[in-house]
């Protein structure tokens, strides 16, 4: 990614709906990190911190905790201890403790437990699992001091820093004929939901598509006909659009041809829609998303979301463990422009 | 075409055990004929008034449009078969009862929920896909604007399902891009080879028109 300072000028003046574009994250990356109860004791002589951490961490190892930092500087600066340092899990004790008036012979009397150099312990609250994300992060530190292994890119797109201004262009030219197609199925009385797949190597049109849905086929959502358009730029497809104009692909012989100047000899043979990017005005439903995993999208990008929707909103499909293809989803593109449409 | 005779009717939703035996029958002879010509091994039935008014197989390869599940195929002859004898779809979905070797997979269960087909009954569950419970729970989730839900009925002859299934997954897909070597362990096992193509050169088999 480039440094995003260079590029601050070049945003000033861009349109401002275009600059909400936000990932889709997992449900694990995206939740508020679960907190688990300890107790912690304050380190009242320093050189015995190293064959404290030592001892108890033979005493209570801390299974799956690896991202806990054992040791912390004490939130009192004024203190008179400056370190302190986790005990035990509250879990981890055999007798039932409120939690209240627990002295550390209650945690380490049995254990013939040398715990000189320590105070008395207190309840503190600590993360459950690693932070996965800068937000969760900030928000577990403020808890207990944790190890965390940024992802930048996931950091910046959190940020909505992830696409540069000519990137962010693109984006916007692409949903703007999304939006012009749904335009178009609406005035043949279709929902208003418009679709575009992208080559993004080659940065061409594949495939453009509005709702079809009518009584003889309630399966045609906007996604569903820009797989098969897809599919018949590929020299199959299964059904046929000629009623509705605005629904196009490019064929795979006229992609090559305009691609002929970035990569001469290396047109492979595509594969459904492997390495594609999609453009949609609303949030794909459970089928159309469902259909992008067995298409193998490479990427999603979309305007409003939807109720029933399958990227975000009541399922994460994209990030979903057990499927075996996942894709990265950004939602927010136009917003404000797709709301409208599907208001009409 | 309203308020014929079978107009009201329940009883499809409680098929007896020889009834379910007939069909899952049909579905299974659909099943092995599609493994012996290198397809996947699915078949899947569309009964309306004791009438099959769909059947299908995965048609991913012809059309090069991995959506076109066997459910896919057999729902658009339903759509068809509808429009043919100038019947609503709906009134038509809601009184068929889908038959098939394989639980469905999300897109499918999905298109099913859209098109409002009460029930279904299977062998065996798709780990990798199952929209039926096995990934996510399609059929029974508060979706409300995604038709309706509807009942399942699982595991007639599900290990036999199941032994083609595997029996296919052996073999390998000559259109899928050659896998990259992944490092995540997390991924399951064999899970590049999901979409599953049959070689270019075989015959397309026409699935013949019904009554």
């Amino acid at each position: 990614m480039e440094p995003q300072a260079k590029r601050k000028k070049e945003m000033d003046g861009f349109d401002v709906e275009c600059w909400n574009i936000l990932p889709v994250l997992s449900d694990e990356q995206s939740q508020d990190t679960e907190l688990l109860s300890a107790y912690a004791a304050p380190i009242i002589e320093k050189k015995q911190t190293s064959r404290l951490m030592k001892e108890l961490s033979l005493v209570y190892p801390l299974p799956g905790l690896h991202h806990i930092k054992r040791v912390r500087a004490s939130n009192d600066k004024s203190s008179s201890h400056p370190l302190e340092v986790i005990v035990c899990l509250v879990r981890d004790m055999q007798e039932a403790t409120n939690g209240k008036g627990v002295a550390l012979a209650d945690l380490l009397g049995s254990q013939s437990f040398d715990f000189s150099g320590l105070g008395e312990p207190f309840l503190v609250k600590i993360p459950a699992t690693p932070p996965l994300t800068r937000p969760q992060f900030e928000k577990a530190r403020k808890h207990w001091p944790t190890s965390f292994h940024e992802d930048k890119l996931i950091t910046s797109a959190l940020r909505g820093q992830l696409f540069t201004a000519a990137q962010k262009a693109k984006i916007l030219e692409y949903m703007t004929v999304a939006v012009q197609a749904a335009k178009s199925g609406q005035e043949m009385g279709m929902n208003t939901v418009g679709a575009v797949i992208v080559d993004p190597e080659s940065e061409q049109i594949v495939a453009v598509s509005h709702d079809c849905k009518n009584s003889s086929h309630p399966l045609h959502h906007a996604v569903m006909v820009c797989i098969d358009l897809v599919a018949y730029g590929q020299g199959g497809g299964a059904y046929n659009y000629d009623k509705y104009p605005a629904c196009q692909f490019s064929s795979q012989e006229s992609l090559r041809n305009s691609f002929k100047a970035v990569s001469a000899k290396e047109s492979s043979q595509p594969y459904i829609c492997t390495g594609y990017d999609l453009y949609v005005t609303r949030e794909p439903c459970v089928m159309c998303a469902m259909a992008l995993v067995h298409s193998r999208i490479n990427r999603v990008f979309y305007g409003t979301a939807f109720a029933d929707g399958a990227l975000g909103t009541k399922y994460k499909i994209h990030c979903e463990k057990d499927l075996n293809h996942r894709f990265e989803v950004f939602k927010g593109v136009m917003l404000n422009t797709c709301e409208a449409l599907c208001k009409k | 075409m309203q308020g014929e005779n079978d107009s009201g009717q329940t009883d499809f939703l409680q098929p007896s055990d020889s009834e379910i035996h007939a069909w899952m029958s049909k579905a299974f002879d659909m099943a092995s004929d599609a493994l012996e010509n290198g397809e996947v091994p699915v078949g899947c039935l569309m009964v309306y008034n004791n009438e099959i008014i769909g059947k299908g197989r995965n048609e991913v390869n012809e059309t090069k449009n991995a959506t076109r599940h066997a459910e896919m195929v057999a729902l658009d002859q339903v759509l068809d078969w509808c429009h043919c004898r100038e019947k609503d779809p709906k009134v038509v979905c809601g009184q068929t009862v889908l038959y098939v070797t394989v639980e469905p997979c999300i897109m499918c269960a999905a298109a099913l929920r859209l098109l409002h087909i009460p029930f279904v009954v299977y062998g065996c569950r798709n780990e990798r896909f199952g929209g039926c419970g096995s990934v996510l729970d399609v059929s029974s989730d508060d979706l409300p604007h995604t038709g309706t839900s509807f009942k399942c009925i699982s595991g007639y002859r599900a290990e036999e399902a199941v032994e083609m299934l595997k029996t296919f997954y052996k073999q390998e897909n000559p259109n899928a891009p050659k896998p990259k070597v992944r490092k995540d362990s997390s991924s399951p096992p064999g899970g590049d080879v999901v979409i599953q193509i049959k070689p270019q050169d075989e015959a397309k088999e026409t699935i013949a028109p019904l009554s």
